[in-house]
């Protein structure tokens, strides 16, 4: 055996007298043998090398030296020492083991100043910010370019007011809108629900008065003129933005009916039974002499009580 | 007794202080090559080119001067008394360019004549085996003239080496001090050259400039590419298809003009900050 | 706020050990102190993360169509905030990989880093090697344009050269006879799925076993020497690598804004005026496949598979054939000649197929 293995706690003896028991193991980090012992004597602890050491047995270590020797010994000096615990030394734990105790390893000389170790700490953390930070701006403008887009202010035609035969009742009209999607030139099927309005329905619809349209920069865009009777709800139902229809209820009669969380509107777009925070969405509307619909495929936001146009 | 710095070859100690005082002021003038290019400056011409051996001067200076201690220290365990940077700096500097003048010329003309010789080694070689394939011919002729001119480069290199490294070996006898600390106190002794006295100060103040530089990168750096593609239709289609308007132009240069004069206050503004700063220091 | 993130520690802690594992992480001794040279790995490792950073970004935008994929990397480059620097950082990035691949299996080499107890780290490194090549392959084809597609074709039918295995890789990665979208979805997936994972479990292998046989050391110094020297891993070994990441991420700013990455026509095969290049590291083997020895069938499996492969198996057998426990590179003459040779050898080539292109126009 290379290096002496000697036990925690075992007594520690003197050429002429017993000292203590050994309380510690220090390690050399380089060559991972045991280069001291720690002696625990009348409650100082003394540091051993091994080269003191006559022979390790069973439960006693014998060393070759005194008592008197023994006490000229340096006290050992805690804070330049680490447990073997507290770092990374390979194979240091299958080379030395002594259970139920610690092993020692010296901190070495450049770790020992506190306030150099955090200046280095502090370093790397200003360094850091060098790398980090002037990402943070292009990434930011990176990943928000296609997130604010300007509205779509496109008249779009739908159909034509002759597929409406009764007052007051929901009709769909399923349209195709072609659009700039990044790269992609794409098309897609959507749908908008048309009323045409009776008096009195137009005049719940348009209680507040004409409609109007801004745009994102609080330009009106168009004006829903209270005299026309068509009326153009968005197909996105203002509570989650599920597609809602128009069906017959039971007890309410015709409505528009939303699958979703079963919010309920009537033909005005008034929320009458269900979660819905707002009534229907209206959208710009024109229709021509020929009686061809044309809409700007406004959008809000779903789950507020106010409009919040995003589209 | 001879000193015991001449124990030490003057290219072994040229070089140890030379190429640690040169990765050592690296990556400051990263910094600046960085943001000069950022403002799309090319460092290696012109005002750029003179932007960055002006703010080299005083890098390598002090660079010159931490490693030289350094290496002083662990090597030759001698402690030097006052600055070392500005004399070893300019007598680095001033044999560097006489060296440098005579590598130009004499790399010059090496690459001239070998690339003659080569050439004219490859017709040879052509007369008796016609057939040379032309990837075989580039890499031989490629060989046979970078060899002459790599060994009259490493010439040079060891030349000013050589020169730097007795200047450096002067200043040590001028100048030097055996250090009588033990070898753990001396690694002890260079370690703390690189801690400041005052860590939290230096530390908050490059912070403050790292914060200062990052926001004038933003400012410079293009949001859109510097090269743009030439068949790229995008642009051009929207370049194209936009009338002039009068009204709209005047406007538009106003709003330019406004926005750049805002640029220009925010940066004074960066500035005068940067310079107290400074001061403060 | 102190008091609350000292309780949040606590809490941690008192579950999964923080304060020991924090320690073990930072605490470790490094053998004659922490030095420069060491760095290459962490820079490595920070340049894999920024590769992976600005990957995901890219792929924000990017279409992994044939039909699209050009197109999206037009609009990273040309349309969307910033998407120029993003996409160059991120084509720089890749050429720093493999020149930090380099500095770092030099430095192995070089400081006798391979040799036993450490042969397990050096064998993973290898395969993390591939990896960083198969990386660079692969990510070459996603722009679509003529460089990308040809690259691609003359890469794919060396491949196809392997003895046995070779016209199925080549089918694998072409997704059939000739490259099209099959091919693309499948440097795709290879790019940003396989080669990540792969390489992150392979990354952390490399570690664990590094942190098992410990830092090798300089390989000259007495011991009283290396004793007064050595400090922890952290904060100088750690200090020493930020401020090479901060270097390196500067030069791949810096390259960035030097040389934006501009694309070609969109790919097509029909090559027209353009003469197909591998990316530059690939050059030296472009370049040696021109030699006449290496023509002929015999000719080219013999450059682009025998040698290559050969040259890889030799530096796998490294540390199992050099076994003389010698680490001071001074002291293996055979080793430093070698190392010299091959890395002339390489610019040499490089720079031959950069001269080569005079004689193309
Ligand atoms: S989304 Fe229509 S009710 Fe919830």
């Amino acid at each position: 055996m290379g290096s002496v293995q000697p036990k925690i706690k075992s007594k520690v003896r003197c050429v002429d007298g017993e000292v203590g028991e050994v309380a510690h193991v220090i390690a050399d980090p380089l060559s991972l043998d045991v280069s001291h012992i720690v002696v625990r004597a009348n409650g100082t602890e003394r540091q051993v090398p091994v080269s003191a050491i006559g022979a390790v047995r069973d439960d006693a270590v014998q060393l070759t030296c005194n008592v008197a020797q023994f006490s000229g010994f340096p006290e050992l000096e805690r804070e330049d020492y680490v447990s073997s615990k507290e770092v990374e030394i390979p194979h240091l734990e299958d080379r030395i083991r002594v259970e139920p105790g610690e092993v020692l390893v010296p901190l070495p000389v450049l770790e020992k100043n506190c306030a150099r170790r955090s200046f280095f700490a502090g370093f790397i953390k200003v360094i850091g910010a060098l790398i980090g930070l002037p990402l943070v701006w292009p990434v930011l403008r990176f990943i928000m370019k296609p997130m604010y887009v300007p509205y779509d202010n496109h008249w779009i035609k739908i159909g034509n007011i002759s597929k409406i035969k009764t007052d007051d009742v929901g009709v769909q009209y399923i349209f195709k809108k072609s659009f700039k999607d990044s790269v992609l030139e794409r098309e897609e099927d959507k749908n908008h629900w048309l009323v045409k309005a009776s008096p009195e329905t137009l005049k719940k619809i348009y209680r507040h008065g004409d409609i109007t349209f801004y745009d994102e920069k609080g330009a009106v865009v168009w004006v829903n003129n209270q005299t026309v009777p068509y009326v153009a709800f968005s197909g996105k139902c203002p509570h989650l933005g599920c597609g809602y229809k128009w069906r017959s209820h039971k007890t309410r009669g015709q409505v528009f009916l939303c699958p979703c969380h079963l919010s309920i509107y009537d033909a005005t777009g008034m929320v009458l039974d269900g979660p819905a925070p707002r009534s229907l969405d209206v959208l710009p509307i024109k229709v021509a002499a020929s009686g061809d619909i044309e809409i700007i495929d406004v959008e809000y936001k779903a789950g507020k009580k106010e409009q919040v146009r995003i589209a | 007794m001879a000193h015991p710095v001449e124990n030490l070859s003057s290219i072994k100690l040229a070089w140890a202080v030379a190429w640690s005082a040169f990765w050592t002021g690296f990556p400051f003038k990263l910094i600046v090559a960085l943001l000069l290019l950022a403002g799309q400056v090319h460092p290696w011409e012109g005002a750029g080119l003179v932007t960055l051996l002006v703010v080299s001067i005083p890098i390598d200076i002090w660079a010159v001067g931490l490693t030289a201690r350094t290496v002083f220290l662990e090597r030759l365990s001698m402690e030097i008394r006052g600055p070392v940077g500005v004399s070893l700096w300019w007598q680095g500097a001033v044999l560097g360019a006489l060296v440098l003048g005579g590598a130009y010329y004499a790399v010059g003309t090496t690459v001239a004549v070998g690339q003659k010789v080569a050439a004219a080694i490859i017709a040879l070689i052509k007369k008796f085996y016609p057939a040379l394939p032309i990837a075989e011919q580039i890499t031989l002729e490629l060989l046979l003239w970078t060899i002459p001119t790599a060994i009259v480069l490493l010439v040079f290199v060891l030349l000013w080496l050589h020169l730097f490294g007795w200047r450096v070996k002067r200043v040590v006898v001028a100048s030097g001090q055996t250090s009588s600390a033990s070898f753990v106190e001396r690694v002890r002794q260079w370690d703390y050259a690189r801690v400041p006295a005052d860590p939290t100060l230096v530390l908050v103040s490059f912070a403050g400039v790292i914060v200062t530089l990052t926001v004038v990168f933003w400012v410079l750096l293009p949001v859109t590419t510097p090269t743009p593609h030439p068949d790229y239709p995008l642009q051009q289609v929207q370049k194209a298809s936009k009338p002039v308007k009068p009204e709209e132009l005047i406007n538009k240069t106003e709003a330019t003009l406004k926005k750049a004069e805002a640029v220009l206050a925010a940066l004074e503004k960066e500035k005068s900050r940067e310079t107290t700063k400074g001061k403060s220091k | 706020m102190n008091a609350i993130f000292q309780k949040v520690y606590d809490f941690v802690d008192e579950r999964i050990g923080l304060k020991t594992l924090e320690a073990k992480l930072m605490n470790e001794p490094i053998k004659g102190g922490s030095r420069w040279a060491y760095v290459f790995g962490s820079c490595l490792l920070f340049i894999f993360i920024m590769q992976a950073i600005t990957g995901m970004l890219l792929m924000f935008y990017y279409i992994p169509s044939a039909d699209h994929a050009y197109a999206s990397t037009q609009f990273i480059i040309h349309e969307v905030d910033y998407g120029w620097f993003i996409l160059s950082y991120h084509f720089w990035g890749s050429s720093a990989m493999v020149v930090m691949v380099f500095a770092h299996m030099s430095q192995v080499f070089l400081w006798g880093a391979y040799k036993k107890p450490r042969e397990m780290i050096w064998l993973v490194g290898l395969v993390l090697f591939v990896i960083v090549m198969a990386f660079g392959f692969t990510g070459y084809l996603l722009p679509w344009d003529q460089r990308a597609y040809w690259a691609t074709t003359v890469g794919v039918e060396i491949m196809d050269k392997t003895p046995i295995v070779g016209d199925f890789l080549a089918r694998f990665l072409k997704g059939g006879p000739t490259p099209g979208q099959m091919t693309l979805s499948r440097f795709f997936v290879i790019h940003v799925m396989i080669l990540p994972a792969a390489l992150m479990g392979l990354a952390g292998l490399h570690l664990f076993f590094f942190r098992s046989a410990g830092p090798a050391g300089p390989f000259r110094g007495t011991t009283e020497e290396l004793k007064a020297k050595t400090d922890f891993f952290f904060p100088r070994q750690v200090w020493k690598d930020i401020v090479a990441m901060a270097a390196v991420f500067m030069i791949i700013c810096t390259l960035a804004f030097i040389e934006p990455v501009q694309l070609l026509e969109q790919a097509t095969p029909d090559p027209g005026e353009y003469h197909p290049e591998p990316e530059w590291y690939f050059l030296f083997l472009f370049q040696m496949l021109r030699w006449k020895i290496f023509s002929g069938e015999f000719g080219q499996f013999l450059g682009a598979i025998a040698i290559p492969g050969l040259f890889l198996l030799l530096l796998a057998a490294l540390p199992f054939i050099d076994r003389s426990p010698e680490r001071n590179i001074f002291k293996r003459p055979i080793a430093l000649l070698s190392w010299t040779v091959v890395m002339i050898g390489i610019v040499v080539l490089t720079v031959s197929a950069i001269l080569n292109r005079e004689f193309l126009d």
